[in-house]
């Protein structure tokens, strides 16, 4: 009898959970891989793996027989998730079988095919790479303003690594930016604001400790599968643990919450102020927290939108970032206006709905865990919706303890891992580090090995995300390459950036674009070359998650026909542009990647995939590692005092790759105690290392004993900044031409623009088509039924769509919701493009639309 | 192989020698019908094969039950994995049956052409995958299926989101075994049709 898949993921989970009672997962998926009992005579190899799809960053274990991947399953000693997985995880080892994977490099014959699938032909990697390396060439030797890399929180761990040190030492190029723009840029600006650096203070293990769950613009039920499921084991524990969905709409987040909390009009903006504002006028805030920890300021206000290309240049557009300090009181003082009839006024919610949230704020007894993500990103005042949210929590007290904290999740696998930590922005260098300031340029120059000042070039920051594709179809790009994304399907707006608007913006037919894939996408049609990629697991690589973990996943099985590790285009791509070029007196590719690749053998230094990134991490790890070497650590604690302040690199300290192949993945900052690494699951909360408080890092640079045993030593004076952050309104309020607000995002069967998710044919039947949810009573008013069809029209586009009232999501009544998945249905049309001001992020969530029902 | 799955692999051989006895031995099928119908012996009665109510239909879920179904030939059927009742809101098919075979609809919750049954053997759900898709799919969401919220064993952090039909509020349109994310070995859900229902006393 054969065995069937099912069985065989069972019987193999049994297998694992038995060997990880026993202690010994951590050998079985080591190093080099083990072999099981024989199946029919041949071998079952195990190797260890993440999830490929959302920021949960599940652990798997994935199974090859002859070659070809035969189960995955959750890994029960990866702490993220033990063991378990949501129905997309289920069927991850189908992603990689569809029939029309990329095996050969593509090269467009015909420009005038652009924008479609014909058109191209075959090509051997030396043609294709050959091609590329020529373009991106001619274009940086012309000028390099004109040259653009979109990368992605897709990427892993060391390609992002590899990519940034090319781009912005090798190439000297700041026009690099990840799809995690659109994404948790709003995040990342409001925790440098705020803290001066990157990401949650603290875990996913807060879940099992709070006593109310705050989603804010979050509908975790559907994109944190897994980490729903944790929440609900909370819930179920204890009656009394309550979750508030604040939203503009129903969600499955909402329909499993003990209160729904609506409101429109950017009005979380007014709430967060109402409920900071009685926090101070009813003396309810923490004030030993208050007076120990925080510190107060302004910004700039009035600022506008990014409604025209030249915004960020404009008078307005260069002060938004501006801050100054001010007192308590003044503080105080700003939030006067935000009364509870105020606040209810402008966000439609009811005066009782905000006073309860506030009496959550006012008990010191309770711990209160907030979680938000793309509604707060993806705002026109993302940045500042952050920083009202860290506000309450800081204000409050309710920070920085297990359970008791501000969680900002985050969407894609490693937009933490590569996009955030690596630094590949446009304006970050890796670790915390940003190029506009001389101390990260030295040290980034001395892990690097480059001459003191190389990076001078590089002291302003290039295209954003929006500014790259707006540049795109000016004309004013000449050569794009992505990798990991899907921006044809992904960026707003697409009626401008895929040139069907107007003609002076279509510019991307002119562009030569090289796209790295694995699977034809609509990017794909708008390419000049189609580089065919290894995927996932057909090669070494590590994700960061969203609780600050760091995970390995093993190559598994080899990629079908010629695909091949983008390390491995990224190097023959740079050889080739680098030839002849000097860095000092040094032949510039060698310098850079000489010690893991031989370009005359055209191949990796290293015996192996593992040994190459062992390699590779060992340099990247020196970013906060300081004590490897010497000039970097010479500059991290400013040694000749020539930039008046120490780095504190450490404290986003990484362990040797090893261990996160031993350990099933860890958080950082990683600690070494007596020859063992220990996670920190706490950030700035002091306690002992072992049991994942930040003891080392308070230790070494905070202060012990203060209020709430918490430490802000990454904090300029160690405090963080609670900054003012007025309500304003929407980029676009609803009028009688476009009446109803239009969001868009995930769902649970598929991950961002369906490319793998698709492909699956149990998870295309369960959710085959992206529906337009409305409110039953818009339905009678505009004599639409379920299953007809609409257009839906904005300033910005429109598209073609069938209109639902089924229930997945349930908008309030002028409100709509589609998800982004499906190619055929391209809502992106009809996407603004208009972004937060600070962080440069789109605002996907309201787009002013008015919808059409169509004949027939 | 497990015992538990030896019993489930027994159990569909019985349930599927229990079909074709319950052709032979009653000489009505257990065939899953359009909505409005009222009973498996009730539609019988009065469908006159006609064929109006499967052109009826927008979605083409409908079709005629083929030979094999002795007396039900050409009646109309749905096969669910196929293409399930889409529970139109002003219900063609039923305004198109020119006998009664097809009546008394007017809300969407109203047919009752059977109920939806989860194997938990093989329902991906209780096992704690975060799966769920038949209740997401549910037209009547939250109301036909629910979800029951059940402690892992072995595992203090995730939790069952367990599937829970309604067996009063399904209409049995079937939409959730068309979506089932499942299909190894079988699909986990089925749809019980008012022909089984009444063969099994309402079972």
């Amino acid at each position: 009898m054969s065995i069937s898949r099912r069985n065989f993921v069972k019987s193999a989970a049994i297998a694992m959970a038995t060997a990880a009672a026993a202690g010994s997962v951590a050998s079985m998926t080591g190093c080099a891989p083990k072999v099981n009992e024989p199946i029919n005579g041949d071998s079952v190899k195990k190797t260890l793996a993440v999830c490929r799809f959302c920021g949960c960053g599940c652990g798997v274990i994935v199974e090859t027989l002859r070659g070809k991947v035969v189960s995955v399953y959750g890994d029960p000693e990866n702490d993220s998730n033990r063991g378990l997985n949501c129905v997309k995880g289920y069927y991850l080892s189908k992603i990689l079988y569809a029939e029309d994977r990329l095996t050969k490099p593509l090269i467009r014959e015909d420009n005038s095919l652009k924008g479609t699938d014909e058109g191209f032909r075959e090509a051997t990697w030396t043609e294709a790479l050959d091609l590329v390396a020529s373009k991106l060439r001619e274009t940086w030797k012309a000028d390099k303003s004109r040259l653009a890399y979109w990368g992605s929180g897709q990427q892993p761990i060391l390609e992002g690594y590899a990519t940034s040190k090319f781009w912005k030492a090798g190439l000297r190029s700041n026009n690099i930016d990840p799809n995690a723009r659109l994404c948790m840029a709003s995040a990342v600006v409001g925790f440098m604001n705020v803290f001066q650096t990157d990401e949650p203070a603290g875990c996913y293990a807060d879940i099992d400790h709070a006593d109310v769950f705050i989603t804010w613009g979050a509908n975790m039920a559907e994109a944190h599968p897994m980490l729903y499921s944790r929440v609900m084991t909370r819930k179920i524990s204890n009656p009394k643990v309550k979750h508030y969905d604040v939203s503009t709409l129903g969600t499955r987040t909402g329909a499993t919450a003990d209160k729904v909390i609506l409101f429109g009009n950017n009005g979380d903006l007014a709430i967060t102020n109402c409920i900071a504002n009685y926090l101070i006028k009813n003396k309810t805030y923490d004030k030993r927290f208050v007076e120990a920890h925080l510190q107060f300021k302004k910004g700039t206000e009035n600022i506008g939108n990014a409604d025209n290309d030249g915004y960020d240049k404009s008078e307005i557009g260069q002060k938004v970032d501006a801050t100054e300090s001010i007192t308590f009181e003044e503080y105080a003082k700003r939030l006067e206006p935000y009364t509870w009839e105020y606040a209810s006024k402008i966000s439609g919610t009811p005066v009782e709905d905000i006073k309860e949230l506030y009496e959550l704020f006012a008990n010191p007894d309770i711990k209160i865990l907030s979680f938000w993500t793309m509604g707060v990103n993806q705002h026109n005042r993302g940045t500042w919706m952050n920083h009202n949210l860290h506000n309450i929590h800081l204000l409050s007290g309710h920070y920085c303890k297990p359970g008791d904290t501000g969680f900002s999740l985050t969407g894609q696998p490693s937009a933490c891992g590569t996009a955030r930590e690596v630094g590949t922005f446009c304006h970050r260098l890796p670790a915390d580090l940003v190029v506009a300031n001389p101390q990260h340029r030295r040290y980034t120059e001395a892990v690097w090995n480059l001459p003191e000042n190389y990076l001078e070039d590089i002291a302003t920051p290039g295209f954003h995300t929006t500014k790259m594709f707006r540049e795109l179809s000016n004309g004013n790009i000449d050569f794009l390459w992505s990798a990991n994304n899907n921006w044809a399907q992904s960026m707003s707006n697409l009626t401008r950036f895929l040139g069907r608007g107007a003609e002076d913006k279509r510019g991307i037919f002119d562009a030569f674009i090289v796209v790295s894939e694995v699977y034809p996408t609509i990017s794909t049609k708008y390419a000049n070359v189609v580089l065919p990629s290894a995927m996932w697991i057909e090669r070494e690589g590590a994700f960061g998650n969203g609780e600050r973990r760091t995970a390995v996943f093993e190559k598994a099985v080899d990629p079908p026909g010629d695909a091949m590790w983008d390390m491995w285009q990224l190097m023959e791509v740079a050889k080739r542009v680098l030839q002849d070029e000097k860095i000092g007196q040094e032949d510039a590719f060698d310098l850079l990647f000489g010690q893991w690749y031989d370009k005359d053998a055209a191949d990796f230094k290293q015996e192996s995939q593992r040994e190459v990134c062992k390699s590779m991490w060992e340099e990247y790890r020196t970013f906060s590692n300081p004590d490897l070497n010497p000039r970097a650590a010479a500059i991290n604690s400013d040694k000749d005092e020539k930039f008046g302040a120490k780095l504190k690199m450490e404290a986003k300290q990484l362990a040797p790759y090893e261990e996160y192949i031993y350990q099933h993945g860890m958080t950082w900052p990683v600690r070494e105690i007596d020859g063992k690494w220990y996670p920190t699951k706490w950030r700035f909360a002091y306690g002992d290392q072992k049991e994942g408080y930040d003891q080392i890092g308070i230790e070494k640079y905070g202060d012990k004993g203060l209020a709430g045993d918490a430490s802000f030593y990454k904090s300029a004076d160690h405090k963080p900044s609670v900054v003012f952050r007025p309500w304003e309104p929407p980029a676009e309020v609803p009028d009688d031409e476009y009446p109803f607000v239009f969001c868009t995002g995930r769902l649970l069967e598929h991950w961002h623009t369906g490319t793998m998710t698709r492909r699956v044919p149990a998870l295309d039947n369960a959710l085959p088509e992206a529906l337009l949810d409305m409110n039953p009573l818009d339905m009678e008013a505009l004599g639409i039924k379920d299953g007809d069809r609409v257009k839906l029209v904005s300033r910005w586009g429109e598209v073609e769509i069938t209109a639902s009232s089924a229930g997945r999501t349930q908008p309030p009544q002028k409100y709509l919701f589609a998800p982004f998945f499906a190619e055929e249905t391209l809502i992106n049309l009809v996407q603004q493009e208009m972004y937060c001001p600070l962080s440069k992020e789109p605002d996907y969530k309201k787009t002013c639309v008015r919808v059409e029902k169509l004949q027939g | 192989m497990s015992a538990g799955k030896v019993i489930a692999g027994l159990a569909a051989v019985l349930v599927a020698a229990e079909g074709a006895f319950a052709v032979a031995a009653n000489g009505s099928s257990k065939l899953l019908r359009p909505p409005g119908i009222q009973g498996e012996a009730d539609f019988m009665a009065r469908c006159i094969k006609c064929g109006k109510c499967i052109e009826a239909c927008p979605y083409a879920s409908l079709h005629a039950a083929g030979p094999a179904e002795g007396a039900a030939a050409g009646t109309p059927c749905i096969d669910a994995r196929e293409q399930a009742c889409r529970l139109c809101k002003d219900f063609p098919c039923v305004a198109a049956c020119p006998t009664g075979a097809l009546r008394d609809v007017a809300e969407r919750s109203d047919p009752k052409a059977g109920y939806a049954r989860i194997d938990e053997e093989v329902c991906i759900a209780y096992q704690g995958y975060r799966c769920e898709v038949c209740y997401r799919i549910c037209p009547l969401i939250d109301q036909a299926i629910t979800l029951d919220f059940q402690a892992m064993e072995n595992d203090d952090i995730h939790t069952k989101f367990i599937p829970t039909i309604n067996k009063d509020v399904c209409t049995g349109c079937g939409l959730c075994v068309e979506r089932c994310a499942v299909d190894e070995p079988y699909v986990p859900i089925r749809i019980v049709t008012r022909a089984e229902q009444e063969r099994d006393g309402g079972r």
